[in-house]
């Protein structure tokens, strides 16, 4: 029987679909209960971060074996509800310059969190899908926000459409799991691979599952969706998208396939390996020809997509805390770098293409400097939390035995270092006019700590992977 | 269960049957004298103007959404109000909790107007010289319900 | 081949033969209309399977709700009959490849149980109070889940429906 035990082990996602709904709430009753509506968002958004790093429990479950709680789920609840305390801070201004109907963007974003810690503390396949569905369907909205603009309208539909395709995936091989093992728990399903009489419709299944998630962290050849709902959504919206939406993916896709990758599911992994070096290659090339920072971004997003995949195939502790590192970097420099890229677009969305940059270290340098950093970090350069993060995936790939997928790893970063280097190259020696940004003093409050992180990180990473490797 | 779903199967049949007889005898006794006025919209009224598909307000659409979100509420309550009784108290907190947080959707897409029936201000037709002008252009924006 | 089979046979002929006129038709109204009966017919092979429940939510929601909603759809859509809406074929090959990969897996997953599914359907009285139990205890975490998502999608729907401010 559920209990009042339940509800505790699970705080940040009590914590974040409560506050979610009185968000809602206010948002319904006070015609100008804005500021109070950002203000519990961003709080409680806060708190389930921070008692998700400073809470970690032991590991149990929950809810009759529905929910994971402690360790890794309440690592990567905070690191979610991280970033969406950043995406609202990086937005208030944004979003209520373009559209009068915060009240909805802060409860989808909320409510979004909730999915992702679903995701990551899934014991079932059935949570899995539900936080899955939770956070599309925020997404699909938050996509076409501002419903004035053609380009967010197409990205909400383009996005809904495929989404909706690629779930449609997931569902179908969560079906043949059931089918072949009759239970939809996840430990359950991989515990029985290995005595099936017959692994083809369990096989068919996991490849099922693989594709729905693979659509989701926006592996080639899944990526098709990337480059137009990155650039039509808002922008802080995509920053949002493309890190925590990522890290939901992979924490959950680390959850189904890790364990067993190793010993059992032996073709799944060869696979993977090989769509991992794909993405990572593929990504990275299309990165090269692109005019717009947003388009950049969002192809840059797939070739890190390919460099997490390769912590995914090593299968091994170095691997999976690397991935939880990776994330948590990635969410931070990625972050930063859309929130940058909201502040100095025009309210038509326009000024985000890269000769819009030329300059940039002239009329605003902070912005500038900060935008250098998270490239910097982007492309693996040490001291910052991007160069570790790189490190300890392609460790643990090489640990694995998978030393071609590093090094092709490390020459798709090579090919990273023209496009990511072109821009902090216009910023500093180009010549360039600007409208100065008015001060936003919450975005370049989250924009420095997010730098700050990143440095941090890079400095000391041993404090997230020294927490992390308890997890495996 | 399949004798009770039976009887609704029997039922379908029996209203299918009733349907096709009255058809099949109508067509067994009426007489057959066929002209082209019989064909029209109106046999004794006006000719119709513009086509029948007219564009539908998107009011219909919003309400039938919502209204599809509170069917799938629905479909949940028929289990539980078979249960509730054996289960006791836990049970009824759940279902309210359930209700509660849809019933917030329901305050929210109240407050936000998402409900109202926004009429356009009726037009008023000018006249000029004490002809009334009609005004055509409106056929072609006509709106079914508004 | 006793009454069963014959009642299994004609929803399977009403359900088949209206998808294949969904598909088909070339007009949108009769396709819509056709998609009705297609509903209906699973609602019926759900009855014939025991699934009492799903037979009576497929008619609940799938043809009182999602039906309607696309009958809106097609209505709302200006003038239908002047647009030439495409009905053609696109895409054979991809379209091919997909439905024979779909085919043969459940044709796959036909073949592999039918030895292991007893003919005669085992007489369960209902589906429904089973599976309010469930719901109320080791499901209760789904349960609750899914108002939020229904309220997700809630404010989704409405919010990019409404007229802009």
């Amino acid at each position: 029987m559920t209990g009042v035990e339940d509800l505790l082990q699970t705080t940040p996602l009590l914590i974040v679909s409560i506050s979610g709904l009185v968000v809602l709430v206010i948002d319904s009753i006070f015609r100008n209960g804005e500021r109070l509506a950002f203000w519990l968002a961003a709080t409680s958004l806060l708190a389930s971060g921070l008692h998700g790093l400073y809470g970690i429990g032991e590991t149990g479950t929950a809810f009759s074996g529905m929910l994971t709680t402690g360790g890794y789920a309440d690592f990567c609840a905070a690191l979610f509800s991280l970033a969406g305390f950043l995406t609202l801070l990086l937005s208030r201004d944004y979003i209520g310059s373009r559209t009068t109907d915060r009240g909805e963007y802060y409860v989808l974003i909320l409510f979004a969190v909730a999915g992702m810690i679903l995701m990551a503390s899934a014991a079932d396949l059935v949570v899995l899908f539900l936080g899955l569905e939770m956070m599309s369907l925020c997404f699909y909205v938050l996509a076409g926000f501002t419903r004035t603009s053609f380009a967010g309208n197409e990205a909400s539909l383009k996005y809904f459409l495929l989404g909706a395709f690629a779930t449609g995936f997931l569902l179908y091989g969560i079906a043949f799991l059931y089918g072949a093992v009759g239970s939809t728990n996840i430990d359950l399903i991989l515990s029985s691979a290995s005595h099936l009489r017959d692994q083809t419709f369990f096989l068919i299944g996991l490849s099922l599952l693989l594709i729905g998630f693979l659509f989701k962290v926006a592996a080639v050849p899944f990526h098709m969706w990337v480059p137009d709902v990155y650039e039509g959504a808002p922008t802080t919206v995509t920053g949002f998208m493309s890190t925590g939406g990522k890290a939901a993916a992979f924490s959950a896709l680390l959850l189904v396939f890790a364990p067993r990758l190793a010993s059992q599911i032996g073709p799944v992994r060869e696979v993977i390996a090989v769509i991992a070096a794909v993405t990572m290659i593929g990504g990275n090339i299309l990165a090269l020809s692109q005019e717009n920072i947003k388009r950049m971004l969002a192809y840059s997003s797939v070739a890190h997509a390919g460099y997490l995949l390769t912590g995914v195939v090593a299968a091994n502790g170095s691997g999976s805390t690397g991935i939880l590192f990776y994330l948590a970097a990635y969410t931070l420099m990625n972050c930063g770098a859309f929130g940058v890229v909201a502040l100095l677009e025009s309210r038509e969305g326009g000024r985000t293409s890269f000769q819009d940059y030329s300059g940039l270290s002239k009329s605003s340098p902070v912005l500038a400097g900060l935008m250098a950093l998270f490239m910097f970090s982007l492309t693996g350069i040490p001291p910052f939390a991007g160069f570790f993060a790189k490190y300890a995936v392609f460790s643990g790939a090489v640990a694995a035995g998978y030393t071609w997928l590093a090094i092709i790893g490390v020459l798709a970063s090579l090919i990273s270092v023209y496009y990511y280097l072109r821009l902090v190259v216009l910023m500093y020696f180009s010549e360039g006019e600007h409208p100065v940004p008015a001060p936003v003093p919450l975005a370049y409050a989250a924009l420095l700590a997010a730098a700050g992180a990143v440095l941090f990180l890079g400095l000391f990473p041993s404090t997230i992977l020294d927490l992390t490797a308890t997890f495996f | 269960m399949l004798t009770e779903f039976g009887r609704v199967l029997i039922f379908f049949i029996i209203g299918a049957v009733f349907v096709a007889g009255g058809l099949v005898t109508a067509w067994l006794i009426r007489p057959n004298r066929p002209y082209p006025s019989k064909l029209t919209t109106y046999e004794c009224g006006e000719v119709p103007i513009g086509d029948t598909r007219v564009r539908f307000n998107i009011r219909f659409y919003v309400i039938a959404l919502i209204f599809l979100i509170f069917d799938v509420e629905v479909v949940f309550l028929f289990p539980w109000a078979l249960v509730y009784s054996q289960l006791g108290w836990f049970a009824f907190v759940e279902m309210v909790i359930f209700i509660v947080i849809l019933f917030v959707g329901y305050a929210y897409v109240w407050r936000k107007g998402d409900l109202d029936w926004d009429r356009p201000a009726p037009k008023i037709p000018t006249f000029e010289k004490g002809v009334g002008v009609r005004e055509d252009h409106l056929l072609e924006e006509q709106v079914v319900g508004s | 081949m006793d009454l069963f089979d014959i009642v299994f046979y004609c929803f399977a002929l009403i359900a088949v033969g209206s998808a294949v006129v969904v598909v088909f038709s070339r007009n949108i109204m009769y396709a819509a209309f056709a998609l009705l009966f297609a509903f209906f017919g699973i609602a019926g092979l759900y009855v014939l399977l025991q699934a009492d429940f799903l037979a009576v939510t497929q008619i609940l929601i799938y043809i009182g709700g999602i039906l309607v909603l696309m009958l809106f759809g097609v209505m709302l859509t200006n003038r239908v009959v002047d647009v030439d809406i495409k009905t053609g074929t696109l895409q054979i090959v991809p379209a091919a490849i997909l439905a024979a990969v779909v085919g043969g897996s459940l044709s796959g997953v036909f073949y592999s149980t039918w030895s292991t599914v007893s003919g005669t359907p085992s007489d369960v009285a209902t589906t429904t109070p089973a599976i309010g139990e469930m719901l109320m205890t080791s499901y209760i975490l789904p349960f609750e889940i899914a108002s939020i998502i229904l309220l997700v999608a809630l404010i989704g729907a409405a919010m990019i429906a409404r007229r802009k401010t």
